[in-house]
């Protein structure tokens, strides 16, 4: 598994770098993720099916505990089937889709890029790397929506859509690390076979989760994102927003809705409120759309509603019905997605009002539409329809509230399949300009994806069996119960045949009476038009936002040393000065000192008060100097001499150096412009707190001193007898060498900016 | 900085000087693991050889006293000491452990060979880089505007 995720990166990576000479063939290159997968996943299969899981665990940071493992058992195994399936014939269409040159390259390795973290995110079985695959799915999304960069709208849909999910993802990742912490394991495996009891904290995280899938899955209120997504190629949207990538939500509840509705009381009513909120929003909004892209981008809101409160509610029932109608989902909403694609392509339209006469000039799209279109609509002998009637089923048991309320929300579905049909596909009134009659017929690439996608679904639709045992599987692996549901190709006279027959002939008769329909939404269409929609409310919050962020920063980030200095200083100071004084330990006094040591002491003081009332620089520098050689008297006196060494050679290049750079700077310091009195006050503060905490952390100790352990460690363990060598090159080497690293870094750093000055370069240009 | 005028005999001097001083500081980092010194010590005192060279003569007697580039000390230095790191993996140490061989050399008797002592000769060899890094760019004169323009 580790392997393949490589591979898909290699690929990206290979693409990535040939991106001139490559091309389109990029296509082919990146064809080997998807291939492999595939190979992986259908080799995998029987063991996997027959009830074993496939575990792999790469060791990343063991100390942290941190590692990438792989768990691919039913569950996941239906999703790597659904990724690489959708994949193989997006890439293909693709190839023919977009013109030759080095950008189309840069779509490829994206593409590949996100099916490698899809693959990785639907595997993983670590919270964290599950959040770091999403976050990788994001900012893939990102690239993919804005990849016509020129265009703002792009730019804007893509940035929508990151801020979305990628907060979404934020909140997720917080809901993630309180999950773990109180159950004590960031591994899903551990965390679903033992849920944590309900408290505060169990609740926090789950709300968070939630957020996180919803986001990322477009339900309602965050559903806004996905059709401005479709401002990306429409492979992507066929592939991310259709097939894949807003299916992550719904593999994520659908995972730990088990352990979800085994802690909280809330979860199941929640999800099933959000998930029919949004699968009636999505398709009342599809009916009012005229761009066919759209369309069926609200009709994708609506299903993935569906899907949503199916998988998360956490019966098995349910879910069987969800992962079916996942599977179905993705094979026909990607080929209608490749579809418009073609239209576009060909008509240059998408438009329903200019579209006109597409049926006789394209009967290869129209036929492999209608098959999937018919599929999407539930109607008999489809896919799609297989697995409502599992839907059904599982509701009807569920509450004849929730069958209610799907059947109402399903006569939309058909009602909007019914406009996408006669939209794309009728012909019009005869005094619009009909954009599409003149469209020549596509060329067979165009159509081959879609009608392998379709054929699939097609195949799918006459023996649904073919489906099942993935279905199962995947089932019993998240809810331990086999045979949930069934896929049948006629289900019998059962009470989920009467409901879905029921909305697909009301359905029928409002798509028959589009005038009527018509004019009912644009009457309901008044008057939720005055309601506030996500597109505006999200439109409205960014820029306040900004604003809000811009005063801010412009009220910290003000740009005053000073103030930065004193912010800083008195941090540093009133932090630990509040948890001394709430409990101020006995200070002990310290050992009177030798003659010697007072006199040094004097000495390295009164080099330092003169030092306040010196203006001259060099003889501040002369005096720095002197409290330092001061200090490095005192190491000797201790017992220090390699210390006392080491501070005078520092000490006497120090000073050295600041000749050099006096050379430079007027004789005599500036008066400040800023007041005294504030700087005298926070820098006796900074005295008199190091002074006093001084005093206080020597004569505070609890543990034995490092000190000892470094004395009696240094002869057998390092072989040396000088300690602090011995630290610098041994115990603490680490340490040593990133120092060394930053003055290495500094000393460049300075000769950069100084030898061009001294030089005069800036003067010159 | 063509003109600093100095006398050839502090000149003198300081060349002669300088390579006792040299010595002494690699006596410092040799001895450093069991004696007062050791690789920052060494260096130091190297670099304050640098410094006493620069003020005898400026760039010219610096290079006769040290004929390297700054920059190459410092690279050979921290790759040293990294490699060092790295090589404590040989024989299945974690990152920058080390380890030491005891050899009995005819004539000079017991010596203990410490890995360390080749990562305090890494951070001696970017100490004196350093501050001849330092010295030379912060030495360097302002050079004068007229001259500027004519480039």
């Amino acid at each position: 598994m580790g392997l393949l995720l490589l591979l898909h990166a290699f690929v990206a990576v290979c693409v990535l770098a040939y991106r001139r000479s490559i091309g389109r063939a990029a296509w082919l290159v990146v064809l080997v993720g998807p291939l492999a997968a595939l190979l992986w996943a259908a080799f995998r299969a029987p063991s996997i099916l027959g009830g074993e899981t496939y575990v792999e665990s790469i060791d990343w940071v063991p100390s942290l505990d941190l590692s990438l493992m792989f768990r691919v058992d039913g569950y996941a195994l239906l999703f790597l089937f659904v990724i690489a399936t959708a994949a193989i014939p997006i890439f293909l269409f693709s190839r023919k889709y977009f013109s030759s040159d080095a950008r189309v390259a840069n779509f490829a390795g994206t593409m590949v890029l996100f099916g490698g973290s899809m693959i990785g995110l639907v595997t993983s079985d670590h919270l964290l790397s599950v959040f770091v695959f999403w976050e990788l799915t994001t900012i893939t999304s990102y690239l993919l929506i804005g990849f016509d960069d020129h265009k703002a709208s792009a730019r804007s849909a893509a940035l929508h859509a990151a801020i979305v999910t990628g907060a979404g993802g934020l909140a997720m990742l917080g809901g993630f690390v309180l999950l773990a912490e109180v159950s004590g394991s960031y591994l899903i495996s551990e965390i679903v076979a033992a849920p944590p009891e309900a408290s505060t904290p169990v609740t926090v995280a789950w709300v968070l989760i939630l957020v996180g899938a919803a986001t990322k899955s477009a339900q309602v209120p965050f559903h806004a994102w996905l059709p401005g997504a479709m401002a990306a190629p429409t492979p992507a949207s066929a592939f991310l927003h259709s097939a894949t990538m807003v299916k992550a939500g719904i593999f994520l509840v659908g995972r730990l809705a088990p352990a979800a509705v085994a802690s909280t009381g809330w979860w199941q009513p929640t999800i099933i409120t959000i998930g029919f909120a949004t699968m009636a929003l999505g398709g009342w909004r599809a009916l009012r759309q005229y761009d066919l892209k759209l369309l069926l981008a609200y009709g994708t809101v609506s299903q993935l509603g569906f899907m949503f409160l199916l998988t998360g509610a956490g019966t098995p029932e349910l879910l069987f019905g969800g992962l079916a109608l996942l599977a179905a989902h993705a094979l026909f909403k990607a080929a209608l997605f490749l579809l418009v694609g073609a239209i576009d392509h060909e008509a240059k339209t998408r438009d329903i009002r200019r579209l006109s006469g597409l049926r006789t000039s394209m009967p290869g799209v129209f036929w492999t539409g209608v098959a999937a279109a018919l599929s999407m609509a539930a109607v008999p002998l489809t896919i799609g329809f297989a697995a409502k009637e599992a839907a059904f089923d599982a509701l009807v048991g569920y509450s004849s509230a929730a069958i209610l309320i799907a059947a109402l929300a399903s006569v939309l579905t058909v009602a909007y399949t019914g406009r996408f049909l006669t939209g794309a596909f009728g012909s019009h009134d005869p005094g619009q300009e009909p954009a599409g009659s003149s469209a020549a017929t596509p060329r067979n690439w165009l159509l081959w994806a879609p009608l392998s996608l379709t054929a699939v679904a097609g195949i799918l639709g006459v023996f649904p069996g073919l489906l099942f045992p993935f279905v199962d599987t995947a089932v019993e692996t998240v809810t331990g119960v086999a045979k949930a549901g069934k896929l049948v190709l006629w289900p019998g006279w059962v009470p989920a045949l009467a409901w879905s027959t029921a909305s697909l002939g009301l359905g029928m008769l409002l798509s028959w009476r589009p005038t009527a329909l018509g004019a009912a939404t644009d009457a309901l269409g008044r008057v939720t038009s005055r309601l506030p929609t996500a597109e505006g409310t999200f439109r409205k919050g960014i820029p306040a936002l900004l604003t809000f962020a811009d005063r801010s920063s412009g009220l910290i980030q003000n740009g005053s040393l000073p103030a930065y200095l004193a912010t800083i200083l008195l941090v540093a100071v009133i932090g630990p000065s509040v948890a001394i004084a709430a409990d101020v330990p006995p200070i002990t006094r310290p050992t009177s000192g030798t003659i010697l040591e007072w006199t040094l002491g004097i000495l390295i003081v009164g080099f330092a008060v003169s030092l306040v009332f010196v203006r001259r620089r060099f003889a501040v520098v002369i005096l720095l100097g002197g409290v330092g050689f001061g200090i490095a008297g005192l190491y000797a006196v201790l017992g220090g001499p390699d210390l006392s060494l080491t501070q005078l050679l520092v000490e006497t290049l120090v000073v050295a150096l600041f000749a050099f750079v006096l050379r430079h700077l007027p004789a005599v310091f500036a008066r400040p412009a800023t007041a005294r009195a504030p700087r005298l006050v926070v820098a006796s503060l900074v005295g008199l707190f190091v002074f006093v905490g001084g005093l206080i952390a020597n004569s505070t100790r609890s543990g034995s001193a490092v000190s000892e352990t470094y004395l009696r460690e240094a002869q057998p363990e390092a072989a040396g007898s000088n300690v602090v060598n011995v630290i610098l090159v041994d115990f603490r080497a680490f340490d040593t060498l990133g120092e060394l690293t930053v003055l290495v870094a500094a000393t460049l750093g300075a000769a950069g900016l100084i030898v061009p000055i001294l030089r005069g370069r800036r003067a010159a240009r | 900085m063509m003109k600093q005028r100095t006398s050839p005999i502090l000149e003198a001097g300081i060349v002669t000087v300088s390579g006792p001083l040299l010595a002494f500081s690699l006596y410092l980092l040799l001895a450093g693991h069991n004696q007062p010194g050791g690789g920052f010590a060494g260096g130091l005192v190297a670099g304050t050889t640098v410094l006493l060279a620069w003020s005898a003569g400026g760039p010219q007697v610096v290079r006769r006293v040290l004929p390297v580039r700054s920059t190459v000390l410092m690279g050979a230095g921290l790759i040293l000491a990294v490699l060092v790191g790295f090589a404590a993996a040989l024989p299945g140490l974690s990152f920058l452990e080390s380890g030491y061989l005891e050899l009995s050399v005819p004539l000079v008797g017991e010596v203990k060979l410490v890995s360390a002592l080749l990562f305090d000769v890494g951070v001696y060899l970017v100490i004196v880089g350093i501050t001849l890094g330092l010295i030379r760019s912060l030495g360097e004169e302002r050079s004068d505007p007229s001259m500027e323009t004519e480039q």
